[in-house]
C-alpha cells in the first residue's frame, strides 16, 4: 500500500520497455502479411472478372488515402490509452481488432477482477498483465469465430441470393445504408456538436456527389472533404 | 462461359482466400497472447487462474454477442475476403465500410459483381496500411504531433466519426433514400423507445433493411412480368 506510487510506475516502465515493442510486432506484421497475401490473390484474379491493372491500382490508392480522414480518430484516443497502457500494448491493441473503448473496458474488468482499481495506487505488474489478457481474450472472440465460421457465411449468403449478381447488390447496399443509419444513429440522438457535424458532413456529401460531376479527380477525396467541412463546424460549434 | 469464370474465381480467389484468412486469423490470435507470455517468464505476472478467469466471464458477457452479430451482419457488406481482413485489423464503421464504399463508388463497379468484390478488397487492403501507418505514428509521435497542432485543429479530431458516418449515410441515402429514411427511422426508434441493446439494434437494422429490399425488388420483378 505505502509503495502505491513505486508500484504504478514500476509496470509502466516495464510496460514501455524495448523488448515489449517486439513482443506485440508479430501479430502487427501478420496484420499487413493478411493484406498482402490476399491483395495478392486479387490482383491475380483480375483479369477473370475484367478488372484493369490501372482500376487494381486506384482501387488500392482509393482505400489509402480515403482511409486518411478515419484513421485521424486513433490519435486522440492513443494517446489517453498510451498513458495507462504503455505504448506497445496500445499500438497492438488499436491495430488488432480494438476500438479504445471495448479495450479500456477490458483493462478496467481485467484490474477489477484482481480486486484493484484500473491505473490506480495498487495496480501493479500483475494486475497489468490481467488486463492485457483480459483485452486479449476478448479479442480472441472475434478472431477465432471469424476463422471458423466466415467461409460457412459465404456458402449461406450465395443461398439467400442464389448467386444472382442483382440480388446480392441489392442485399449489399441495403446493408450497407443500414450500417450507417446504425453508426449515424448514435451521433444524431447525441444532439449538440456531434449532430451539427453529422449533419453539415452530410450535407456537404450530398454537394459534392453533384460537385464532382463537373470535377472527377475530386470524387476519391470527397469523404475527405465533406468530414473537414463538418469536423470544422462540429469544433466551432463547441469553441 | 459464366459458369467457367464462376468456377475459376472460387478456385483461384475465393478458396485461396479461405485458406489464408483461416491460418492468419488463428496465428494473430497466437501471436497476441505472446507480450502476456513475456510478461510471465520475465518478470512472473501471472494472475492467478481464478481471477483470468472471472475477468474473462465478465468481459464475455458484455461483448459475447458481439462475436457473433458482428461478423453476422456485416458479411453481406464484406464479402469474404473483407470479413477475414477487416476483423482482424477492426476499425470496420469508420474505416473499412467507408473505403469499400468509396472505391466502388469511383470505379463505378456494379455493386454485387465480383468486380466490385475485388475493388472492395484492394480498398480495404490499402485502408489497412493507412491505419497500421497511423497507430505507428500515433503511438510513436502522437503527443510531439498533437503539440504542434493549433487547438482548433485538435478540437476537431473530437468530431471524426460524426463526420464519417454523416458522410456516408449521405452518400447511400441519396442512392436509395427509400432505404436510408427506413432504416435510419427503425434504429432511432429501438434506440430511444425501447433502449434496444447495440448487439439487437444493429443486426434488426441491417436484416430489416435488407428484407424490405429484396421484398421490393420481388415485387417490382412480379409487376414487370
Amino acid at each position: 500500500m505505502l509503495m502505491g506510487g513505486n508500484k504504478m510506475k514500476e509496470y509502466l516502465e516495464i510496460a514501455n520497455q524495448p523488448l515489449m515493442w517486439l513482443m506485440v510486432a508479430p501479430a502487427i506484421f501478420i496484420v499487413l502479411l493478411q493484406a498482402f497475401l490476399i491483395s495478392k490473390k486479387a490482383v491475380k484474379n483480375a483479369d477473370l472478372v475484367g478488372l484493369t491493372k490501372e482500376e487494381v491500382k486506384s482501387a488500392f490508392k482509393i482505400g489509402f488515402v480515403s482511409g486518411i480522414g478515419p484513421a485521424l480518430a486513433v490519435f486522440v484516443v492513443m494517446l489517453a490509452m498510451t498513458a495507462v497502457l504503455g505504448g506497445p500494448i496500445t499500438w497492438l491493441r488499436t491495430v488488432i481488432i480494438g476500438a479504445a473503448s471495448t479495450e479500456l473496458a477490458a483493462a478496467t474488468i481485467g484490474a477489477e477482477a484482481m480486486g484493484v482499481e484500473f491505473g490506480g495506487a495498487d495496480y501493479g505488474i500483475t494486475e497489468y498483465a490481467n488486463s492485457v489478457l483480459t483485452m486479449v481474450l476478448n479479442g480472441s472472440g472475434w478472431l477465432i469465430l471469424c476463422a471458423l465460421f466466415t467461409d460457412k457465411l459465404d456458402v449461406l449468403s450465395h443461398k439467400i441470393s442464389g448467386g444472382d449478381v442483382k440480388v446480392m447488390g441489392i442485399i449489399g447496399g441495403a446493408a450497407m445504408a443500414a450500417s450507417f443509419s446504425y453508426l449515424v444513429s448514435g451521433h444524431l440522438i447525441a444532439g449538440g456538436a456531434r449532430l451539427l457535424t453529422a449533419v453539415v458532413s452530410g450535407v456537404a456529401m450530398i454537394a459534392l456527389i453533384y460537385i464532382v460531376k463537373k470535377f472527377p479527380k475530386l470524387e476519391e477525396h470527397s469523404l475527405g472533404i465533406a468530414m473537414i467541412i463538418g469536423m470544422a463546424c462540429g469544433a466551432a460549434y463547441v469553441l | 462461359m459464366d459458369k467457367d469464370i464462376n468456377k475459376l474465381y472460387k478456385e483461384g480467389f475465393t478458396k485461396p482466400v479461405i485458406r489464408i484468412g483461416r491460418w492468419t486469423l488463428i496465428a494473430a490470435t497466437f501471436f497476441c497472447f505472446v507480450p502476456s507470455i513475456y510478461l510471465g517468464l520475465r518478470y512472473g505476472a501471472v494472475p492467478p487462474i481464478g481471477n483470468i478467469l472471472s475477468a474473462w466471464l465478465l468481459i464475455a458477457s458484455i461483448y459475447g454477442p458481439y462475436y457473433f452479430i458482428e461478423p453476422i451482419s456485416y458479411f453481406p457488406v464484406l464479402g469474404i475476403a473483407g470479413t477475414y481482413m477487416s476483423f482482424l485489423a477492426g476499425e470496420i464503421g469508420n474505416m473499412r465500410l467507408p473505403v469499400s464504399a468509396v472505391a466502388q463508388n469511383v470505379l463505378k463497379v456494379e455493386s454485387g459483381s465480383k468486380k466490385a468484390e475485388l475493388v472492395s478488397t484492394l480498398a480495404i487492403a490499402g485502408s489497412i496500411v493507412t491505419s497500421v501507418l497511423a497507430g505507428t505514428l500515433a503511438v510513436l509521435a502522437g503527443s510531439v504531433i498533437l503539440g504542434v497542432l493549433p487547438p482548433f485543429i485538435i478540437k476537431m479530431f473530437d468530431f471524426v466519426l460524426p463526420g464519417v458516418f454523416g458522410s456516408m449515410f449521405a452518400m447511400f441515402a441519396l442512392k436509395a433514400p427509400k432505404y436510408g429514411i427506413f432504416s435510419l427511422t427503425l434504429c432511432i426508434l429501438m434506440q430511444i423507445l425501447l433502449k434496444t441493446p447495440v448487439y439487437v439494434t444493429i443486426p434488426v437494422t441491417i436484416f430489416s433493411t435488407i428484407g424490405l429490399a429484396l421484398y421490393n425488388s420481388r415485387k417490382n420483378k412480379v409487376n414487370n412480368n
